[in-house]
């Protein structure tokens, strides 16, 4: 049998006192307290669990978004950094974890709908399931959620993410996405009666089962993979791999500091979507945003008294509550989670924030909320839960959305910061 | 003077009626007339059904309507049936018709001498409403889990999400049964003192007393508030402890004497649209074996209808401001 070879182990130590690899105090200080924050937040999680008045559904929510905010900030899965990389500069690796979420998620899915749902007959659709409508009012919705993107900078759940790396303007940002759901709110029922009501709702396994629908899902997910190689210019290889020295502080280093492969990113957020679908809901991050601006709109009686329909609808449909919904505890995970893994990964800065940046941040949130309100969710609960769940829709709002985004940084919207 | 001949009349009639009772349940025809068989085994407890979930003659149906609370978990074997277009008629405001009841009955693996156990989150209040439809078409046994789906839950015992394939059962639908369900023309004779049954209305006060139209947050309504003259009002929580289980048949008679009910008298429940009233039918009817009808139209129909009597002791207007 083999031993390692002299000049294997040699290497070994040669790396481990590679400079990158040896942590200053300050940044070992940095990911005990990162990690402290982490603890905090799965103690809270736990005593939410204890607590009647939120239970497990809440304290799993929190532990979902804990998990989120670290995966969105370790592996940057940030949907318009990943598309301006792609579309910019012809750098497309970002756009590997998008698909391997999909694809993971998709799996899941398909696992949890055979358990839910053994028959798919028509007559029924999977339980709160984000499978919604296709209809003008989607394409809408996609659209202005593109243009918001690009000109705020990020997506809605980018934009919680980016919150916890000390980013300012994912501040106007996130606050033109409240006034955005109000607009959509106060247009809700014309645009409902006369787009939605009627619109098809499309459910691949209703048409092809679940075997069908996941082989086509994937053949879909793959051409998007060879497109996406044919277009690629440039990859970045810089991220954490196996290929690291197997000692803690590179470990460290890998988990820490390093970016994360895109496809464990991706793999984990199809992953957790998976689990979060089984437990509570499909993931999203705009319900509780959309429950807050509903509950605020009614308080002031700015509201019609009936939003037609609007509760019937799958998605991330905002409801009147005075508590913190499942979803919010999701928002507070990962907006806290994030600037722990930024603080630990020495990531952590407070970008300044200029007058122009602002305006443009609240513009583009205004487009974000609106559209997402619309379309019925966004990035996370329509895109991702959505072609997860082999809903058309999904895949009606991540092409409009691209197109969007594509001609916004054509127009070099994203450059008004 | 007068006084005692009247009294001696009374208890003359009583005398007479009772010893015609007593001779014709000597000779056996028929009991006492207000009053059906109780079922001695209509409410079933956790323990009972933990120990009975293999048996072959349970059959355990969920009546759930949060979503994807059944399909999340479930106790083991329990088949789903949904309230808003299983249980009911979805175009015509009618139950389900015998044709669809037997088809999805039999779908749940269902036979003839199938003990059918129903349990549901809202306090079993959907799944009483599945309890009446299975009388209403004729089955035997058919009982409550005890406390339903939340008090399952609360006791740390055990969910699945998988789905029960049950083969086809051979459970047919009989007549709907018309000692069961009450319509709007017999309903209005009570309210017009030309029938003696009595009237169950298991609303919340506020709504009795035509405080409120609709309880908070619920979009059917009447146009009119109230309630149907001589109704009494005993709302269906009060038949429950604090843990969500049904109180003792000694407690239940008691709560029902004190409005006046006593089953001697053919008694009708009726609420807003129907289902929480299947929760006192079932009470009533099922615990207390006395002889219920349902008034499924309830006060959905009643307040909507034109030129019936109704009584509103707060006098609220619609539409005044």
């Amino acid at each position: 049998m083999s031993s390692p070879s002299n000049s294997v182990v040699s290497d070994l130590r040669k790396e481990v006192t590679d400079s990158r690899y040896i942590w200053t105090r300050g940044e070992i200080l940095k990911s005990v307290v990162g990690l402290a924050i982490v603890a905090a937040l799965i103690a809270l999680a736990t005593s939410l669990g204890n607590d009647p008045k939120f239970g497990s559904p809440a304290a799993l929510s929190l532990l979902i978004g804990i998990s989120l905010g670290i995966i969105f900030e370790r592996g940057r899965f940030c949907f318009f950094c990943i598309f301006r990389d792609a579309i910019e500069n012809g750098v497309t690796t970002g756009l590997i974890s998008i698909f391997v979420a999909l694809a993971t998620g998709a799996t899941g899915y398909s696992i949890v709908f055979a358990l839910f749902l053994p028959v798919p007959n028509g007559e029924y659709l999977p339980p709160a399931a984000h499978i919604g409508p296709i209809s003008w009012a989607l394409v809408a919705g996609a659209a202005a959620f593109g243009f918001g993107m690009v000109l705020s900078g990020a997506c809605i759940a980018g934009h919680l993410y980016r919150i916890g790396q000390g980013s300012l303007r994912a501040i106007p940002s996130l606050f033109g996405v409240v006034i955005g759901f109000g607009l959509a709110l106060l247009g809700w029922n014309d645009l409902y009666l006369s787009q939605i009501q009627q619109a098809p709702v499309v459910w691949l396994p209703d048409h092809l089962g679940y075997n069908g629908s996941l082989i086509l899902t994937l053949v879909a997910i793959g051409i998007l993979v060879l497109v996406t190689l044919r277009f690629t210019k440039k990859q970045d290889r810089n991220y954490a791999t196996i290929e690291n020295p197997f000692t803690i502080s590179a470990i460290g280093y890998s988990l820490f500091r390093k970016r994360w492969s895109p496809a464990i990113t991706g793999a984990l957020v199809g992953l957790i979507g998976t689990f979060a679908y089984l437990r509570i809901e499909p993931l999203g991050v705009t319900r509780q945003i959309g429950t807050t601006t509903r509950t605020l709109l009614d308080s002031q009686a700015l509201l019609p008294e009936t939003l037609n329909g609007l509760d019937a609808l799958a998605g991330c449909v905002g409801i009147i509550s005075e508590t913190i919904t499942n979803n919010g505890w999701i928002i507070l995970g990962i907006v806290v989670a994030s600037f722990a893994a930024a603080l630990a990964g020495g990531r952590f800065k407070i970008e300044p924030l200029s007058l122009k940046g602002s305006a443009s941040g609240l513009l583009g949130g205004v487009l974000l909320g609106w559209g997402a309100m619309i379309s019925l969710g966004c990035t996370i609960g329509v895109l991702l839960s959505g072609i997860q769940a082999f809903s058309l829709a999904g895949w009606v709002f991540g092409a409009v959305m691209f197109a969007a985004v594509m001609v916004g940084i054509k127009l070099k919207l994203h450059k008004l910061v | 003077m007068s006084y005692t001949v009247k009294s001696f009349r009374k208890k003359l009639v009583s005398f007479i009626a009772g010893a015609a009772i007593a001779s014709l349940s000597l000779i056996g025809i028929g009991a006492a007339p207000a009053s059906a068989a109780a079922n001695p085994n209509a409410v079933v407890s956790a323990d009972w059904l933990s120990t009975n979930l293999t048996n072959p003659k349970v059959k355990l149906i969920e009546v759930t309507v949060e979503e994807g609370a059944y399909a999340r978990g479930h106790i083991q074997g329990a088949f789903e049936f949904r309230w808003h277009t299983d249980l009911v008629d979805t175009v015509n405001r009618d139950v389900a018709s015998k044709a669809d009841f037997t088809k999805l009955v039999q779908s749940a693996g269902i036979n003839k001498d199938s003990i059918v156990v129903l349990y549901g989150d809202n306090s079993n209040w959907f799944a009483a409403w599945g309890a009446w439809i299975f009388k209403l078409y004729g089955a035997k046994d058919v009982r409550l889990l005890d406390g339903g789906r939340a008090k399952w839950e609360k006791d740390g015992r055990a969910l699945t999400p998988i789905v029960p394939n049950p083969a086809k059962g051979n459970f047919t639908a009989a007549t709907a049964d018309a000692k069961l369900r009450a319509f709007l023309p017999e309903v209005v004779k009570v309210a017009k003192k030309q029938s003696t049954s009595k009237l169950v209305d298991i609303r919340s006060t506020d709504e009795f007393n035509g405080k409120i139209f609709a309880p908070a947050g619920f979009d059917e309504l009447a146009v009119r508030a109230g309630h149907i003259p001589t109704a009494v009002n005993v709302g269906w929580k009060s038949t429950l402890n604090a843990d969500g289980t049904f109180k003792s048949k000694a407690d239940l008679i008691a709560l029902y004497k004190a409005a006046g009910i006593d089953g001697k008298k053919p008694v009708i429940t009726y609420c807003r649209i129907g289902e929480r009233a299947s929760h006192s039918w079932f009470v009533l009817s099922q615990i207390l074996g006395y002889n219920v009808k349902l008034y499924d139209g309830s006060w959905t129909e009643y307040g909507n209808s034109v030129g019936v009597p109704i009584e509103n002791p707060a006098g609220t207007v619609w539409g005044k401001k």
